[in-house]
């Protein structure tokens, strides 16, 4: 694991990682636990009676169908924000909070090239979320059949997880080409965190408002659960627009940095 | 001649505010122990940082080992061990756990070397680097620097942090190095520290390269201040007209004086008499600068004619 920087920065945070990717699925295997008592007349009911508004800023469009329940509640809100948290903490720390603590310049005076430095960090980010992809996605299947998931298969659990992880790396993309551009971590959080909020607020609440329709298209969240992957599968063209924005994103960032001095 | 290991030429580094460098020219040769001197914030540590290319520079030419370290970092780091001015990593590892892990990116260092090297310096590797003394990691720091045996150290106040006698395991550790044909470049601020070890002496002020001597030479101008306690009272007639003392105060049986050179005559003076005591202060580097002021202030002329 002392291999190279790739290998050490997810060996360096293998508890943390553990921790995360056990903690993401249990919160969601615990929301997925809870479709017997949804799918209630009672709570059916209940939920009828909220404004659809309202519903629609949660992430909830659809309650009545397994996939439709795990879109808004599992896959919809707290987890993919837990994803998000995950990567922009691994994006900020990837340069910029390494930078600030003074540990990267140790690496740096090594033979190691700054792209390559920039981009085993950034595969680090995107191998952990794999990681937490796959173990979220293990959960799911294990819960599927006793939480009476029915229809849902396991296709289409990947599909959704998979587009989970893109927009992850997508936000953590964000922190980490701030970071590397700038070597200051506080921007790197701050401009990732607004990042992920303008992009859940475009999705949910700004359509809402006459004529703000369109702003759900330039929304990583709706990239993500747009196409409603849990219901039509993978959908290739999501994809491809969150890998790209991320690649744009990290190549930008690791350009900026090989053209900078590095912060003391 | 030997061979010119760091070159710099007309060397600019600007900052946002005013610190930097303004135009430095440094020849270092081969097999060399080059001592770069300088009060704190003089520039020391941006030279060294733009000979490992953690900064570019704004204006001016660097070569290191016959290499542009912007263009060649990669090929130029491989031949270098560098220590930082202030030596930080992660503490959530153990010493050997990253040095394995640094000798890796440098394509393997033997086990052997490393665990040779520690023990050298009474470091305990199995540690976890925070539960270790500042001066602890300051000897991880060295260990890394020297483990791979690189062609050039570039050492930034190397021994800050570390005991005396751990400073003088240091100091043989660099006439070894020495001695095996390595170059090395270290910054003090502290002229005893390079006074031990270097052959050649750098001084920089305010990101100029104010002059460079033999290490002797500096020692001979270097400014003390003495402080002498008698069995009884002594006179100051004894001690007024002895070379390089100035500055003479007696009372009583104690005696203060600034003595320039060596101690010699004042030491044979005092010996008349029982000395009951005996202090010296540090070269003062600040004398010692404004000494090489004048000295650079009075070459100017000869260059311009």
């Amino acid at each position: 694991m002392l291999r190279n920087v790739f290998t050490k920065t997810l060996w360096d945070t293998r508890r943390a990682l553990l921790g995360w990717a056990l903690a993401i699925t249990a919160v969601a295997v615990m929301y997925a636990g809870f479709w017997p008592t949804v799918d209630t007349p009672a709570m059916q009911q209940a939920l009828g009676n909220y404004p659809q508004g309202v519903l629609e800023a949660f992430n909830y469009h659809d309650l009545t169908s397994p996939a439709g329940y795990l879109a808004s509640s599992v896959y919809g809100l707290l987890v993919p924000l837990l994803v998000a948290v995950l990567a922009i903490a691994y994006g900020t720390r990837a340069v910029a909070g390494e930078e600030e603590a003074g540990t990267l310049e140790l690496l740096l005076a090594h033979p190691v090239g700054r792209t390559r430095l920039a981009l085993a960090r950034f595969a680090a980010l995107a191998a952990a979320l794999a990681l937490v992809g796959v173990v979220l996605w293990l959960g799911m299947l294990a819960v599927a059949g006793p939480a009476e998931l029915a229809g849902v298969t396991a296709a289409e659990l990947a599909a959704a997880t998979t587009q989970l992880v893109l927009f992850g790396a997508c936000l953590g993309a964000v922190a980490f080409a701030v970071g590397a551009a700038t070597g200051r971590k506080p921007l790197a959080l701050g401009v990732s965190a607004g990042v992920a909020v303008l992009a859940y607020l475009a999705n949910g609440v700004l359509p809402q408002v006459q004529g703000l329709a369109w702003s759900r298209e330039l929304s990583p969240w709706h990239w993500y659960l747009g196409g409603e992957p849990l219901t039509n599968g993978l959908q290739a063209g999501d994809a491809l627009l969150l890998l790209a924005v991320t690649l744009v994103l990290v190549a930008a960032g690791s350009w900026r940095f090989t053209r900078r001095d590095i912060a003391v | 001649m030997a061979e010119v290991v760091i070159l710099t030429e007309g060397l600019v580094k600007r900052y946002g505010r005013a610190r930097g460098l303004a135009g430095l020219d440094l020849e270092v040769r081969q097999g060399e122990v080059y001592g770069f001197l300088g009060p704190n914030g003089a520039g020391k540590t941006t030279t060294i940082r733009l000979l490992v290319d953690l900064l570019r520079p704004t204006a001016g030419q660097v070569s290191v080992l016959g290499l542009d370290p912007r263009r060649d970092g990669v090929a130029l780091r491989r031949r270098v061990g560098y220590l930082a001015g202030d030596f930080v990593v992660d503490g959530r590892q153990s010493g050997r756990e990253l040095l394995r892990f640094l000798g890796n990116l440098r394509g393997g260092v033997p086990p052997a070397r490393i665990e040779e090297l520690a023990d050298r310096l009474d470091l305990d590797l199995g540690r976890r680097i925070k539960a270790l003394s500042r001066g602890n990691r300051q000897k991880l720091g060295v260990v890394q620097a020297f483990m791979h045996a690189p062609e050039l150290l570039i050492l930034d106040e190397p021994t800050s942090g570390l005991d005396p006698f751990l400073q003088q395991e240091f100091q043989r550790m660099v006439g070894e190095a020495s001695a095996a044909g390595q170059t090395i470049f270290m910054s003090s601020h502290v002229l005893s520290e390079v006074q031990q070890t270097a052959e050649r002496v750098g001084i920089i002020r305010e990101g100029r390269l104010v002059t460079v001597e033999r290490v002797e030479a500096l020692g001979e101008r270097a400014v003390r201040h003495l402080e002498l306690g008698f069995d009884r009272p002594v006179a100051a007639e004894e001690f007024t007209a002895l070379p390089g003392v100035s500055d003479l105060r007696v009372d009583g049986p104690r005696l203060w004086c600034r003595l320039v050179g060596p101690p010699d005559a004042l030491v044979k003076a005092a010996a008349r008499h029982t000395v009951v005591d005996l202090l010296a202060t540090e070269p003062d580097l600040e004398e010692l600068f404004f000494d090489a002021y004048r000295h650079h202030d009075r070459e100017e002329p000869s260059h311009a004619a």
